[in-house]
């Protein structure tokens, strides 16, 4: 028996409670709950409320029937554990970053040693070379700019909307984006403490930083965007 | 997965398996055509096939493909070109692990 499309609303709702936050996690959740329930309707002739609390204990969500009132079982069943879904997605968690580190360091060499980037990286240091002749400031000003601009693109785009936020491998895909926005800042900090009342201080070093820092979060947005995309077009599908 | 502490070791070769009979799988699907195969014998709990779901998929070995069925997404699994190539990989480990076993449990047989 197939479910209706309340019922299945209901263990969409009812994963929402048990902190199944992230849609690209429930989806997959929510396909096998509703084929686990229709499934058991059909071959074992239970209800539907039994199905679904024989369906949320299989992942683990343990549920202590003593004190319970016969009319609340289904209720306190649901919602009385979720230990089962919260090792789910931290698992999940686990293996998304391992996956996009994966992706990441698979698609690293081909990226560094290709055309564009190489074109890109000489627009930065002309540029960076340009403002350095008007001053130092404006130098290291242009270079944290590469680094800076990238990472607030993936930090707009990764936020901008509520899919994403509410996206586990979106979110995911932008943790990083904050340390690194803030690293540029980070590091002159530590250069003028450890090269504090030098006169010539060798600036070199804070762009030669900056330019491999740059390298890595230039890369980190190519692998953003193939995300973005790919669940984006899984939102769309989703919401149609 | 339910049963025996034995079984465990061979989840994700039995998942590739399956992947390599079939074009692409979903995952109560496996955990159906598992308890089938094994006329019940053996059921994999949701709790042990997604984490080694989820792992061949960061490993590489599995691709993903998502359709709209039934007012809602199914994600199906299928086995990359590497996922493929080490399929028969395990499949020759646990044909040498069971014969290995044969001849120490049976010597007869083996």
């Amino acid at each position: 028996m197939k479910l209706t499309k309340a019922e299945i609303q209901f263990i969409d709702n009812y994963l929402i409670k048990n902190e199944v936050k992230y849609w690209d996690v429930r989806l997959e959740l929510l396909d096998h709950i509703v084929s686990a329930v229709e499934d058991k309707i059909t071959n074992e002739g239970v209800s539907f409320n039994e199905a679904l609390l024989d369906v949320h204990s299989g992942f683990g969500n343990q549920f202590i029937e003593f004190g319970v009132s016969k009319d609340k079982i289904f209720e306190k069943g649901l919602y009385q554990s979720n230990t089962g879904f919260k090792k789910f997605i931290k698992q999940k968690q686990k293996e998304i970053g391992r996956k996009h580190r994966k992706a990441y360091w698979k698609t690293f060499l081909p990226f560094i040693s290709s055309i564009r980037f190489f074109i890109e990286l000489l627009v930065l240091t002309i540029v960076t070379l340009i403002a350095y002749q008007y001053s130092i400031k404006a130098g290291l000003f242009v270079a944290m700019s590469g680094i800076i601009i990238t990472e607030f693109t993936k930090l707009f785009y990764g936020g901008l909307k509520k899919f994403k936020t509410k996206s586990l491998n979106m979110q995911l895909a932008v943790s990083s984006s904050l340390l690194l926005t803030q690293m540029p800042y980070w590091l002159i900090m530590l250069f003028n403490w450890h090269y504090e009342g030098l006169e010539m201080k060798p600036y070199y070093i804070l762009f030669i930083l900056f330019a491999l820092l740059f390298v890595f979060s230039r890369h980190s947005l190519n692998n953003f965007i193939k995300i973005y995309n790919i669940y984006n077009e899984r939102y769309q599908l989703l919401t149609t | 997965m339910s049963n025996s502490k034995l079984y465990k070791g061979s989840l994700t070769t039995i998942i590739l398996k399956l992947l390599n009979e079939n074009d692409k799988m979903y995952g109560y699907e496996i955990t159906q055509r598992v308890k089938e195969l094994t006329k019940g014998e053996l059921k994999i709990t949701e709790g042990a096939l997604y984490p080694a779901l989820h792992k061949l998929e960061a490993e590489g070995l599995l691709d993903v493909e998502v359709a709209k069925v039934d007012n809602r997404l199914r994600k199906y699994y299928k086995l990359t070109e590497t996922g493929t190539k080490e399929t028969v990989n395990k499949l020759e480990e646990l044909a040498e692990y069971i014969k290995t076993m044969q001849a120490l449990v049976n010597p007869k047989l083996a």
